[in-house]
């Protein structure tokens, strides 16, 4: 593992804001920077408003999942993750060869190439594929789906919600990472590639002050890699990507999923995201803290 | 006579529920045959080796796709059935999901035609029925009294009390057993109540509960107890709005991670929905074979592959020979029966071919066995019948002796389901 070596520290926060006092509260949160050859977490520390149990636990797609539980009354949850994560440039793999029939259907992959409850099969997805002159064939076809996407869709923040589906964003033609990506999947699994969903941060590599979560789609060779294509930058991944959850779209990878008793519904948290570059220090060693008391708790890879 | 057991049923309150126009449900007691089915000590001895068998399988498929995969990566089933299917609950994957005993107990639907056995759909989401069984039986040694020893029949009264230690063996600590319904509104409420009656556990709601990955605890007023293990009724994917289908507002909050983190035990586990989609059923022998290293011993109907174009146009050129379910349903919901389906129902269910061909399956229509039943006017008359036998896998595995005997309303009715106003009738299997 060689190249250059970036250690990036990131911040965010949610705020929950309850419109009657929550009895209760349980929350899951995917954002706890996932472990790759592409990326090593060096510090994780979730800080949580008021008092909270926290517990970790590895779910299906083997992300670790945070469980918040607040058992006392609140009108308000901040949930605030530090991450510190060293990414490192890996050897760049090219999606090329295709997958052969008989195989995929017996490799776990399989499963990425499924219609899935945010991506189902849409008519306007052949259409679209046509749009963008992209056929079935080798790996050609998904970076020229990548360049694409974004000469066909807007990027318009606060255009579309997570809850906005394809078949919306395909005729508005606006979206966020999170939609370009939902397209960009159900583009991968129409070629007949397994394509999975990354949510995670666009680091840079300056100091940008407050920016968003971000997401982005990996597609999974014959060999067995999976290969990071961001159609939001129109760009494969290198190094300006920190991934902290995989799933098959945004429901499996969402970064939060809550549930709360209160008289009331909710509404959509705040949140925001801080990413700052470190000054490159040697790598932490030694033991992790053991979780600490008022409602925090530390995490060492 | 037949009138005697509607008494006893109706005095006692054995009710199943029917959808009112406005939503509601209306309990309404359930009709009851007087007239006892009787299966010969080697016929019952054979199916109940078929049905253990068949259990065993399903139990080892459950753990074997919910950790290695093992059948998948083998190709001895599509692996597009269960990466597909909605009953694959992904939510409850973890080291829980992978021990034996994922299922306490299935209720596996068997019917008799032409004289042969056969095995057309296995239960292990949520069976239910066995408290109509114990209520029919209980029915005939009322109106038998003393006599009814005479007959022979196997005891089923252990039911209860072997359910129970079977939720106990699941049990991670002490702690109270709870039997958790979704309440008034589902059509078996009255099984949810007398189940937990016979087995003396609190019966209660999600409302009742609260949750975190340490365990469960049951409210009663300012008191909290903790509890242990779950008979729960709920279609798995609404036990917990984080981990299945997040609009639920009828589950338990963190429920299904206390049963993954190895704090609460749940009968049946979460996973065992997938066990039930009707895709899979054509693979149940192949099962059998990969886990167990046997032959299967009890035959099923073929089920027709719609996915597959020479297939679909074979079911739509011969559409009364057919029976259509969806491969995600329960309780004869959407199920479309070729030989009374009127032209509606046909062209609806030919469009659903058409374009979701994956979201149905087709089975030949059976005639099933008739049994003789007494009409409301006390006259004889044959209808059609189906069995459910109940497999308990506690510490050492039991089939109930018999199960359910369903019976269709009259002569004419080719469906046996309580929902389409189908009756019961006790099972009697020689001792």
């Amino acid at each position: 593992m060689g190249g250059r070596l970036s250690v990036y520290a990131i911040a965010h926060s949610s705020r929950h804001r309850y419109p009657a006092v929550a009895q209760r509260s349980r929350n899951e949160v995917r954002l706890q920077p996932r472990k790759t050859a592409a990326q090593r977490l060096e510090r994780f520390h979730l800080e949580v408003t008021p008092d909270a149990e926290l517990s970790s636990s590895v779910d299906y797609f083997g992300n670790a999942v945070w469980l918040v539980s607040v058992e006392a009354p609140h009108l308000e949850l901040v949930i605030t993750a530090h991450s510190e994560v060293r990414v490192m440039v890996t050897p760049e793999v090219r999606l090329d060869r295709p997958w052969e029939r008989d195989r995929l259907a017996r490799d776990p992959a399989l499963e990425f190439t499924l219609p899935s409850p945010r991506v189902p099969r849409l008519p306007a997805i052949a259409e679209l594929a046509r749009t963008l002159e992209v056929e079935a064939g080798d790996g050609a076809a998904l970076y020229q789906a990548m360049g694409r996407i974004p000469e066909h869709l807007a990027y318009l923040r606060g255009a579309t919600s997570v809850m906005t589906s394809v078949a919306d964003v395909l005729e508005r033609r606006v979206g966020v990472c999170q939609d370009f990506a939902h397209v960009m999947l159900a583009l991968c699994r129409y070629l007949g590639w397994p394509a999975r969903y990354v949510s995670g941060y666009w680091v840079p590599g300056e100091d940008l002050g407050t920016l968003e979560s971000h997401a982005w789609v990996e597609v999974a060779t014959p060999e067995g890699e999976w290969v990071g294509l961001d159609p939001t930058y129109a760009t494969a991944v290198r190094d300006h990507h920190v991934s902290a959850a995989i799933g098959r779209d945004y429901d499996d990878a969402a970064p939060l999923n809550g549930v709360f008793v209160a008289a009331e519904p909710g509404e959509t948290p705040e949140v925001e995201v801080v990413i700052r570059p470190l000054p490159d220090l040697p790598p932490r060693t030694g033991e992790g803290k053991e979780p600490r008391g008022g409602g925090a708790a530390w995490s060492l890879q | 006579m037949a009138a005697e057991v509607a008494r006893l049923f109706a005095e006692r309150g054995v009710t199943f529920g029917v959808r009112e126009h406005d939503g509601g449900m209306l309990h309404r007691p359930i009709p009851m045959d007087p007239l006892p089915r009787r299966l010969a000590a080697a016929e019952w001895q054979s199916l109940e080796r078929g049905l253990l068998q068949r259990t065993l399988a399903l139990d080892a498929f459950i753990q074997d796709v919910y950790g290695q995969q093992r059948i998948l990566r083998a190709g001895r089933i599509p692996a597009q059935l269960v990466y597909g299917s909605s009953s694959y609950l992904r939510g409850a994957s973890g080291p829980a999901a992978q021990r034996p005993g994922q299922i306490a107990v299935a209720g596996i639907d068997l019917v008799k035609v032409n004289g042969r056995w056969l095995v057309l759909e296995d239960n292990v989401r949520v069976p239910s029925g066995i408290s109509y069984a114990l209520a029919a039986r209980w029915a005939m040694r009322k109106l038998l009294g003393r006599a009814m020893p005479a007959f022979g029949a196997s005891r089923l009264e252990d039911y209860p009390r072997r359910l129970r230690a079977a939720l106990r063996q699941r049990a991670p600590s002490d702690g109270e057993l709870v039997v958790l319904s979704p309440g008034r509104l589902n059509a078996a409420y009255y099984e949810h109540e007398e189940l937990a009656r016979l087995m003396e556990c609190p019966l209660v709601t999600g409302e009742d509960l609260f949750a975190s990955h340490r365990g469960c605890w049951r409210r009663d007023g300012t008191e909290r107890h903790p509890v242990t293990a779950i008979y729960h009724r709920f279609s798995p994917d609404y036990l917990d709005p984080l981990a299945g289908f997040s609009g639920s507002v009828i589950g338990v909050p963190c429920l299904i991670s206390a049963w993954r983190n190895g704090a609460l035990g749940l009968a049946n586990a979460p996973t065992c929905s997938i066990a039930d989609d009707k895709s899979l059923f054509p693979y149940v022998p192949e099962m059998i074979r990969y886990y167990l290293g046997e032959t299967p011993r009890l035959d099923q109907p073929p089920t027709l592959d719609l996915s597959q174009a020479t297939q679909r146009r074979h079911v739509l050129a011969h559409f009364r020979d057919f029976v259509f379910k969806p491969v995600d349903g329960s309780g004869g919901k959407g199920i479309v029966f070729g030989p009374i389906a009127d032209g509606e129902q046909r062209a609806a269910t030919a469009a659903v071919i058409e374009a979701e061909p994956a979201s149905l399956v087709a089975q030949p229509a059976l005639d099933l066995e008739r049994l003789p039943c007494v009409t409301a006017d006390g006259t004889i008359e044959w209808r059609r019948c189906d069995l459910r036998p109940f497999v308990l896998l506690g510490s050492s595995p039991w089939v109930v002796p018999g199960g359910l005997t369903r019976v269709a309303p009259d002569s004419d009715a080719w469906l046996v389901n309580s929902s389409a106003g189908g009756g019961v009738k006790d099972t009697w299997v020689a001792a």
